[in-house]
This record gives C-alpha cells, structure tokens and sequence, in this order.
C-alpha cells in the first residue's frame, strides 16, 4: 500500500512531468492562458492517461515488442477520441477554447512516455495510480502556471476579473510570456527541491 | 518463420485498431445528434444577435458553401440578411457577423473569431463602442463614420472593409445592382 | 637585486582602457543626446532616466549580492543600460514601467545569461521589446516637443505608416526639424546633432569604429529610397541613428571581425527598412537589432580573422 501511495505521489513532486521531467510543454505554453482551459485540459489528460495506462499494462504480455508504438498510439488516440467526442457535446465552450491542442493530446509526450516507461512494465493497479499520479501532477503544475498568467497578465482568474492595482502585463499570455512563467517557475521549484535534500 | 511474426504482428494489430473503432463508433453515435444540433443552435442564437427582430433564417447556399442567411419577419416577409464578413487583421483573420435591413443598414455587427495583439488589437473587442457604432450605418458605404481605435489601424481597418466589402457583394446579389 | 627579477608571462604591457573607463566613456557621450531630450520634452524625461538607471543598478546589486558574486555594479555598464532604455521611451512613460523594463534588462537578459559579456541579446533592447508586449499602450503614445507636458502627438514614422501623412512637408516639419529634435518621439532618438556628436567623441576615443554605423545608416539610406524614396527623411526619423550609433555598436553583441561588422551593420539596415515599408510596426530598429544579434554567433564562426603568421 505504502509503496503504491509513493507511486501516485511521485507524480505530483519528485517527478513532476512537467517541472523535473519537463515532458508535456507544448499544451502547457499554449493552454495556459487560462485557468479555466487549464482546468479542462487537465481533466482531458487525466482521462486519457490513466485509461491508456490501464489499457496497455492489461495488454503489456500481448503486444509484441516491434509494434509497440502503434499499438500504443491506437490505444492513446482512442482515447483522446472519445474525450473531444464528449467535450463536443458536453462542454462546447470548453472544446473550441482548447481548440487544436484536444487532438494533440495524442502526442503528449508524458502519456506515451508513461505507457513505454511504466505501463509495458508494471502490473494494472500500479499503472492506473502511476498514471493518476502523473496527470494530477500535470494538472497542478497547468494549474499553477495559469493562475499567475492569467492573474498578472489580464487581471482576471477563471474568467472573473479581479479587482488589481496594477495593470495586467499583455506579454505573460502570449508565448513569450508562457516560456518566461514556465521558466521561473521551473527555476524557483527546483530551487525549493535542492533546499530540501 | 519471419512470415509467420508478421502475421502475428498484424493479426494483434487488426484486432486493436478493430475494437477501437468500434468503441469511437458507439460514442459517435451517442454524442454526434448532441454536436449536431448544438452546432445549430450557436448558429441561430449567433444570428438572432445581430438581427434581433427577425423571427426565422434561411440559409442561402452556393453548393455546399452558405453565402448568407435571408432574414424572414413575423409574416414571411423578407426583413433583412446576415452575412459573415472576414479579413485578415494584423496578426489573425477576424470574423464578422453583420445582421443588415432589406436596404443595407446595419442593425448589429458582432465580432466571432480575432487573435489580434492583447492589450491593442484587442481592443476591438474590449471596447465596446467600436462595434456599436456600426449601428444605423450604410454597409455598403462605410468610410466617414466610423473610426478605427488608436493604436489599432490596421486591425480596425480590416474590420471595417471586410464589412464594405461584403457588404457591396451581398447586396449586388439581392438586388441584383 | 633579486627582488628586481620579476618573472611573469603575458601581457607585459596593459593597457589604459579597462570595462568602466570604456562605459563611462558612452555614458558621457550620451549625455548631450539626453540633456537635449529633456530639454525638448520636459522634466518628466529626466525623471524617467533617474527612474530607469536606478532601477536597473539596483537589480544588479541584488542580484549580484545575493548570487554572491562580485558587486559590479560601478562599472557603469547598468547605468548605461538604464539610460539607454530611457532613451527608447516615449518621455512621458510612466515612471513604473520604465522600472520594469530595467528589471528585465538586466536581471533577464544580462544577469540570467551569465553577466556582462555574456548576454546574447542588447539588455536596453530586449527591456524595451519586453515592455511593448506587456504593455503596449505605453510605449505607442509619443509626445509633442516643447510644449513641457503629456500632449499626445505622432511621430513621423507613425503618419507615415498610418498613411496620415506622405511627405516631410506633410508633417509640417523641415530637414532641420528632423534634424535637431523639433519633433515628436523617443527620449533620447530626436536630437540627431547630438547623437552626431556623440558618436564622433565614441570614434575620437576609439571606442567604436565606423564600421556598423555607416553600414547600418547607409543600408537604410538606400534600401528605402529604391522602395520608398526620400532617404534623408527614414535616415533623420525613428530611432535609427540612436541605434546605429550606441546600440547596434555593443561590444557584446556584436560580431568581432570587422567584415563581419559590416555583415551585421547591412542586415540590421535590411531588417530595420523591410519593418518600416511593409511590417506592421512604423519603426524597425528595436526589432532588426535584436533579431540581427541572433545572428552574431553565426555570422563570428564564419567570419574568421586571419591567423597570425599563416600564408598570405
């Protein structure tokens, strides 16, 4: 139990995909405008990689080692079909917000990377709380990033102006700003990490 | 031997990409009646905003490609048209719902899509007067009244002639001038 | 007798030239160019320069101090970043985002990069490209000269690009308005004449060499006459000569070679015309320099000096 509990938790600290694996950039720069897109693709994410985990350590001993890869990619993509299907239908605003970057889940390097790195080794259980582990840490690191991007560079947070004294810097929810944010925050986290050990 | 992984490989293959397919069947066909019909409904609500009075649209189609709706009133009566006018702006193309009476004057525009600089561009969004002042306004013969933002010519120049432009085209086709 | 055998290798001989006298030498050169600015637009602009000066010295020292690194903060070449980010602003920013700016200059583009000599991009630049994102409405509002408070006015470049106006008569302005600053603009970009004789002290104390200045300068000259006409006026507006003269010309980053010099000097003249004529903004310097820095490493390993004593 314990050692299952490490598994989730790693995810979320020591091995954040984002700020120590540093995997999954390209929807974190894009979608963190927001902290309501941020949210969204989080959840998307979270979905996505913990079935594909589930999916692919249950198949672990039947896929062939030469055709991983596809196999990976069909179980992945089906997936993240399912969930552009659903927020579609469910969450309209929600879809043509994250716009481009639903289908790119499939190319999340952190889902293919868990499924080659964790899943085609270890048993179900192990993968789901690895896979859960690792998208509540996706999640949170998304969270936070667009909490100070949205806050400081359009005075709002989840949509809802707040009242600031200071006046939004524009930069910080364009690209620039999204590699600046990220960088920072990269760099103070793992100053924090280093204080610790 | 060789031939015989093959078939190994491609048989697991089939058998993935088989149930799949059939999984992303079942949810399209529980999910696609929703997007269909939510898809509609932003269209007509889109419509209603800029030509309030209207009470139902028609859809005017070249092919596949619809070129603008034919506003009908209470009694069937023609009341106007709404056409989307696009242009590329400074840095995005800027979408443009434009509901107009029979004559070309403008009842209401609304900006649909722009991905124009924060804080400048945008500013075509954010205030509120820009689109306002559309209101009343020949479509077709827009120069004098209307201005652009500071700092934002180029995006508020787009806006403004693509609404010109298709305006002019739009109307050449109803009345045949 | 022994203690007159001093045994030491290379250098022998040093120089009188060390980083502060070098930077404290720009310092003064830019001194006419920003007491004419100041004396154009008023007293808001020397409290912009203290603002962005201060700023970035004191980014420095904290930075340096708490990285626990030698605090060299009176080498003057913060200051000079300071003055230079000053002087690419309009006089009546706000004090607050001048400040910003120097933060960026040099606790980003300098400091992050490793310090003096490091950097890869012109820290005033790249501070001034910063506050445009962040905050563009700041930086696009220019003033009117001699009239000692915020009245808005637009520069030349800006009626030009806004097709408010074709010509320099249009403008209501002369050559010899252009010339000495009687118009609208950057703090430190309007005085030509000063800048002038700023960059003939810099070329007297062999401090920078003719080589990007002239190449920049006449780059422009020629590029818009053939697409634009009236070269005088795009050499007399903007903030070229300003950057020409003592930004494109840091030693940092700048190529070493003085072919590659020209090399950088031409592209920034090509970068800084293509923005003016058909690029979205009305002036192209910032952006050309900054872009054309990208391209030092590149142009300095294919630009090699030759090689003391090997063939001819």
């Amino acid at each position: 139990m314990k050692k299952l509990w490490r598994e989730f938790i790693k995810g979320i600290w020591t091995e954040n995909p984002i700020f120590f694996i540093v995997l999954g950039l390209c929807p974190t720069l894009a979608v963190s405008t927001s902290v309501n897109n941020a949210v969204g693709m989080g959840v998307a994410v979270i979905f996505v990689l913990v079935c594909s985990n589930v999916i692919i350590s249950m198949m672990r001993n039947i896929i062939p080692d030469k055709i991983r890869i596809p196999c990976y990619i069909v179980v992945i993509a089906s997936f993240v079909g399912i969930v552009e299907m659903a927020m579609k239908a469910y969450a309209p605003a929600l879809d043509k917000a994250l716009g481009v970057y639903v289908p790119l889940i499939v190319v999340n390097c952190i889902i293919l990377g868990r499924a080659e790195a964790f899943a085609s080794k270890n048993p179900v259980i192990a993968s789901l709380i690895d896979g859960l582990g690792m998208g509540v840490g996706f999640f949170l690191a998304l969270f936070v990033i667009s909490a100070v991007r949205e806050v400081l560079g359009s005075g709002k947070f989840a949509g809802f102006a707040i009242p600031v004294t200071f006046e939004p810097a524009a930069i910080l929810v364009l690209a620039p700003g999204a590699l600046l944010v990220l960088g920072l925050l990269m760099g103070g986290i793992r100053w924090i990490k280093s204080l610790r050990s | 031997m060789v031939r015989n992984d093959y078939f190994k490989y491609t048989l697991i293959l089939a058998v993935i990409c088989f149930v799949a397919s059939a999984l992303l069947g079942a949810v399209y066909s529980v999910t696609n009646p929703i997007i269909l019909s939510q898809q509609a409904l932003q269209e007509q609500s889109g419509l209603r905003e800029v030509l309030p009075e209207a009470k139902s649209f028609e859809a005017v189609k070249e092919g596949e490609n619809i070129l603008y709706f034919t506003a009908f009133g209470p009694g069937e009566n023609v009341l106007g048209y709404v056409f989307k006018a696009s242009k590329k702006g400074y840095s995005s193309e800027i979408a443009t719902l434009v509901g107009v009476d029979q004559a070309g004057v403008i009842s209401r525009v609304k900006i649909l899509s722009q991905n124009e600089t924060p804080g400048l561009g945008t500013r075509i969004i954010e205030a509120l007067w820009f689109q306002e002042q559309f209101r009343g306004k020949k479509s077709d013969n827009l120069s004098n009244g209307v201005q652009a933002i500071t700092g934002a010519t180029i995006t508020s120049r787009a806006v403004i002639s693509s609404i010109n432009e298709k305006a002019k085209e739009i109307m050449e086709r109803v009345h045949g001038r | 007798m022994a203690d007159k055998y001093i045994v030491s290798s290379s250098p022998h001989f040093v120089g009188k030239e060390s980083i502060p006298s070098i930077m404290w030498t720009v310092n003064i050169a830019l001194l006419p160019a920003g007491i004419i600015g100041i004396a154009v637009f008023g007293k808001a602009g020397f409290w912009l320069v203290a603002a962005c000066i201060l700023t970035a010295m004191a980014t420095e020292y904290v930075i340096q101090k708490g990285r626990r690194q030698p605090i060299t903060v009176s080498d003057g070449s913060a200051f000079m970043t300071g003055l230079l980010l000053a002087f690419n602003l309009p006089a009546y920013c706000p004090l607050w985002v001048g400040a910003f700016g120097s933060f960026f200059a040099i606790a980003i583009c300098k400091q992050a990069f490793g310090g003096l000599g490091r950097n890869i991009f012109n820290p005033a630049l790249a501070g001034r490209a910063f506050l445009m994102a962040a905050w563009p409405k700041y930086l696009t509002v220019f003033n009117k000269p001699f009239v000692y408070d915020a009245v808005t006015q637009a520069t030349p470049l800006g009626l030009l690009k806004e097709g408010k106006a074709h010509s320099v008569v249009d403008m209501g302005l002369t050559y010899w308005d252009l010339f000495l600053g009687n118009k609208s603009g950057c703090l430190g970009e309007v005085c030509i004449f000063a800048l002038l004789l700023g960059g003939i002290y810099l070329l007297y104390k062999k401090i920078i060499t003719w080589h990007i200045p002239i190449s920049f300068i006449l780059t422009v000259a020629v590029f818009t006459q053939i697409f634009k006409g009236d070269y005088l006026f795009n050499i007399l507006s903007g903030g070229l000569v300003l950057g020409a003269v003592f930004m494109a010309t840091d030693y940092v980053t700048s190529p070493i070679t003085k072919i590659g010099q020209v090399i950088f000097g031409v592209l920034c003249g090509l970068l800084t015309s293509v923005i003016r004529i058909w690029g979205g903004y009305p002036e192209g310097v910032c952006y050309a320099i900054l872009i054309a820095n990208a391209t030092v490493p590149l142009i300095d390993r294919f630009v090699k000096p030759r090689r003391y004593g090997v063939g001819i």
